[in-house]
């Protein structure tokens, strides 16, 4: 099947709303949090300035494996950016025909090798610890998601992603168990996905000194906290497209407008987790994200036997 | 007269060991034994009289004596009595029996005589370095009196390495320091590690030595050292000056007027509060909690301006003269002051009722960094780590000082021996002292602040002095001399006894757990290594040696 080029288009489109929106988002939140700490803050667009700082500073060689380690900075953003592609922003899936959601999860999967792939080639013994803990949180996280899309493919009987990120958990309008478990699972879990307080364990600042990304600084560094802010973004539009998706107009600036303030309500609810948790524990977080994925287990029996 | 109790009770068991005894208060008593014997005596005062062991000071006094002294302090916390237990050692051959086996808190403090003094302590089994950097060459001890205090070893071996215990069978070492975002200060931890948990691990400090004691005994005089002392530590400088200058009252029986002594109540307990806000930020900043980090930080900084308006200066007070202070409370600042309590109260009773019920905070905290009675016991733990543990001791209520005899409060005791009952017991505290400062203000005399001592005062006396920093007891201990300076000072900061506590206490731990429990005693490097810590800024990109930077260094001096 040949690529159309309003597919492309449109693709373009949605990375484009990804990388200028994510560091607003990322404005936003460090805002909120510093309002929630008394502070006055950084100004809003500060992530833009930070990054364009970052990016225009000496480009240094480090670590144990530089050539890994540049691979690993370029990987995390670009898994991210195609990520962007495949979920629906203002009604359009641009890479909806072209592509599956198996592809989507190897996808957000391959996003924390990344992460893996720069601890690794730090070499240092905190960015291993980190990178162990990244290992140990990915293989309990990642199935969750997994989980909710194979739920959406059961409810659609496609894989196609312009059909079952749309709202399918809850099976064509009404609202089974298992799509409403899978709801609050995700809600639940999408303060991890995001790697942000409590669960940025992998990171841990304090304890393991930023871990994996240590020996990361300059425009790799750049490209690792733009890829994070990105995430962000994107998680919350998959969030939205997979259990809120209502709203539409068909009008596509409408659209977007209402995406965006459904992903502002996301940003706000991590934000104020983030500003009121303590760190978790690697074993406390891997007891909780066991926990989630127990129950989505059983929504995925629910949902296979059409509840 | 409690100091005499004790000293019958020594008696009763050592006839004829003893060879002198001053007891120059009911609550202080120095003891002269046979240096043979040292190790028994100290066997019968920590074990059986379950005397709380404080620090051991070593001396050169062969000008004088012509010997070495070694003491060991205790602290008798039930009858309130500071003992010192003292021998003197041949000039020519100073080797004393070690006390480590029996009373293993005294390790730190026998190896830095070994360091400092060239006081061999017989049978110390860990007998490493301590202080002295590692090239530094052997047999020059600097804190004795023939080594002047500008004294650079032409034979200095820069090339000269650390040597590093051997790793366990199965572990990993993961350095912790010498720097790490949550240290803020130089240590060097080095971790064994199996998987997540920590299996032991080796310090190794003291890197940022200054000779603080040395200078003390050869430059300064009598009133400049309160003005060093409250540099020895950037967070609870204060406590050292007072307890210097309380030890030298003490020495030369010189009495501070009431007033001076309530002034000086209220400021340890001013700084007692912002150092407790100041812990409850950073620990909570250790675990990733920002947000209880900012508001402490918000609602500590009246506390230094109320200091700033009081002393004019937000941390560094300069408060203590031999026989008074510098600075008074007039009723206007005294009425601010009320204010600035007030409030703090109102937002802290906020921020308690808060911080009670937190699972999230108690998930990461409860069952952390256990030190269990026998701990505290052994390794000398002191403060708000021993009050966690359920044994109350507080200098302020055992040792009484200043006013605070005067004043009504409560010691908080909580009995989880982590590190929830360490947040506890500190935020907690910060109620009492708010209840102090008041008591002080409304019950303080009206008479001068300062003694005008015109005599020199006389050398040769003794005087030990604990004062209860935010940390633990912080004690000092002075021989007066002449030329208008001590003869010695030794310096004991709290951290120096809660750090030795610390490998046991992250036994069996996660990594995860080390940085808090380390920040559980809010540890201060500063106070056990005794310096000044200085903010250098360059903007110039430029690799130094460390040839370059001791030149650029005593440029500096020079």
């Amino acid at each position: 099947m040949q690529l159309s080029i309003a597919a492309v288009g449109l693709g373009i489109v949605n990375v484009v709303l990804a990388m200028g929106l994510a560091p607003l988002c990322e404005g936003i939140l460090r805002k909120v949090t510093a309002m929630v700490q008394s502070r006055q803050g950084p100004p809003l667009l500060q992530p833009y300035f930070d990054l364009f700082k970052l990016l225009g500073k000496e480009d240094i060689e480090s670590g144990q494996s530089p050539v890994m380690q540049r691979f690993a900075a370029y990987l995390s953003l670009a898994t991210v950016l195609t990520v962007a592609m495949l979920v629906p922003m203002g009604g359009h899936t641009p890479l909806g025909k072209y592509s599956d959601v198996i592809l989507l999860i190897y996808l957000l999967t391959l996003s924390g090798v990344s992460t893996l792939l720069a601890g690794l080639a730090a070499g240092s013994t905190y960015s291993l610890v980190g990178v162990s803990r990244e290992m140990m949180a990915m293989l309990t996280l990642e199935p969750l998601l997994a989980i909710a899309i194979v739920i959406g493919a059961v409810h659609t009987g496609t894989l196609r992603p312009d059909q079952v990120l749309a709202g399918s958990v809850y099976h064509a309008g009404s609202f089974p168990l298992a799509g409403m478990m899978m709801f609050l699972i995700i809600l639940f879990a999408l303060q991890a996905f995001v790697g942000r307080m409590p669960f940025d364990t992998s990171e841990a600042e304090t304890e393991i000194m930023e871990g994996p990304v240590m020996e990361y600084s300059g425009p790799k560094l750049a490209l690792f906290k733009y890829a994070r802010m990105v995430k962000l973004f994107v998680y919350c539009a998959l969030f939205v497209a997979l259990f809120v998706p209502w709203g539409q107009t068909g009008l596509y600036p409408v659209d977007i407008i209402i995406l965006l303030v459904k992903i502002l309500v996301l940003v706000l609810l991590v934000t104020l987790v983030a500003a009121t948790h303590a760190r978790y524990r690697i074993d406390q977080v891997i007891r909780y994200y066991a926990g989630l994925f127990g129950l989505a287990l059983v929504a995925l029996v629910f949902a296979v036997s059409g509840w | 007269m409690a100091a005499r109790d004790v000293l019958n009770s020594i008696k009763k068991r050592f006839d004829g060991v003893i060879q002198r005894v001053d007891v120059p208060a009911d609550n202080r008593l120095y003891l002269y034994v046979q240096p043979e014997m040292i190790k028994e005596i100290c066997r019968y005062v920590f074990r059986d009289l379950d005397a709380r062991y404080v620090i051991s000071i070593g001396m050169d006094d062969r000008q004088h004596s012509d010997s070495f002294i070694v003491a060991h302090d205790f602290s008798f916390d039930r009858l309130n009595v500071l003992a010192s237990i003292m021998v003197n050692l041949p000039a020519s051959r100073p080797r004393v029996e070690c006390i480590s086996d029996v009373v293993p808190a005294a390790n730190w403090a026998e190896r830095e005589m070994r360091d400092l003094l060239g006081i061999e302590s017989v049978g110390c089994p860990n007998p490493k370095r301590l202080i002295l950097p590692d090239g530094w060459p052997e047999g020059v001890h600097p804190l004795r009196k023939d080594v002047p205090w500008n004294y650079v070893p032409p034979d200095y071996d820069e090339t000269k390495e650390y040597a590093f215990d051997a790793v366990p069978e199965g572990c990993v070492v993961v350095p912790f320091g010498p720097f790490h975002p949550t240290l803020d200060e130089p240590a060097h931890f080095r971790l064994f590690v199996e998987g997540e948990t920590v299996r032991g691990c080796e310090y190794r400090g003291f890197m940022v030595h200054r000779g603080i004691e040395k200078l003390a005994d050869s430059v300064l005089t009598y009133n400049e050292i309160p003005m060093l002392a409250e540099r020895i530590c950037g967070i609870c400088g204060c406590v050292h000056s007072v307890t210097y200058i309380q030890a030298v009252e003490q020495a030369t029986a010189i009495q501070p007027p009431p007033r001076a002594e309530f002034i000086r109540t209220i400021m340890l307990e001013i700084e007692r509060l912002h150092s407790h806000l100041l812990w409850t930020g950073l620990a909570s900043h250790i675990l990733g909690f920002d947000t209880l980090f900012m508001q402490s930080f918000r609602i500590r900084e009246p506390i230094m301006w109320i200091a700033e308006k009081i002393t004019g200066n937000r941390k560094t007070y300069g408060l203590c003269v031999v026989g008074g202070v510098r600075w008074d409370i007039s009723a206007e600042l005294k009425r601010e002051l009320q204010g600035v309590l007030d409030n703090l109260e109102k937002e802290w009773t906020q921020v308690f009722q808060a911080v009670k019920g937190d699972k999230n905070l108690q998930a990461r905290t409860r069952g952390v960094g256990i030190a269990d009675r026998n701990l505290v016991k052994d390794a000398g733990l002191i403060g708000p780590l021993a009050r966690a543990s359920n044994i109350p001791t507080d200098c302020r209520r055992d040792l009484p000082y200043a006013a605070y005899d005067r004043v009504d409060f409560d010691v908080i005791v909580e009995d989880g021996c982590d590190v929830w009952s360490r947040v506890l017991v500190r935020v907690r505290e910060i109620f009492e002292s708010i209840r102090i400062i008041r008591q002080c203000l409304e019950k303080m005399p009206d008479t001068p602040i300062q003694l005008n001592i015109k005599d020199d005062l006389p050398p040769g006396r003794i005087g030990i002095s604990s004062v209860e920093a935010p940390r633990g007891e912080s004690h000092h201990f002075v021989v007066t001399g002449d030329e208008n300076r001590p003869r010695r000072w030794r310096v004991r900061a709290p951290t120096y006894q809660n750090l030795q506590g610390i490998p046991a206490m992250i036994k069996d731990q996660q990594i995860a757990d080390m940085t808090i429990s380390l920040g559980s005693i809010d540890p201060c490097f500063s106070c056990t290594d005794r310096m000044e810590i200085v903010d250098i800024r360059s903007g110039s990109q430029q690799v130094y040696t460390q040839e370059e930077l001791l030149r650029l260094a005593r440029q500096r001096n020079d």
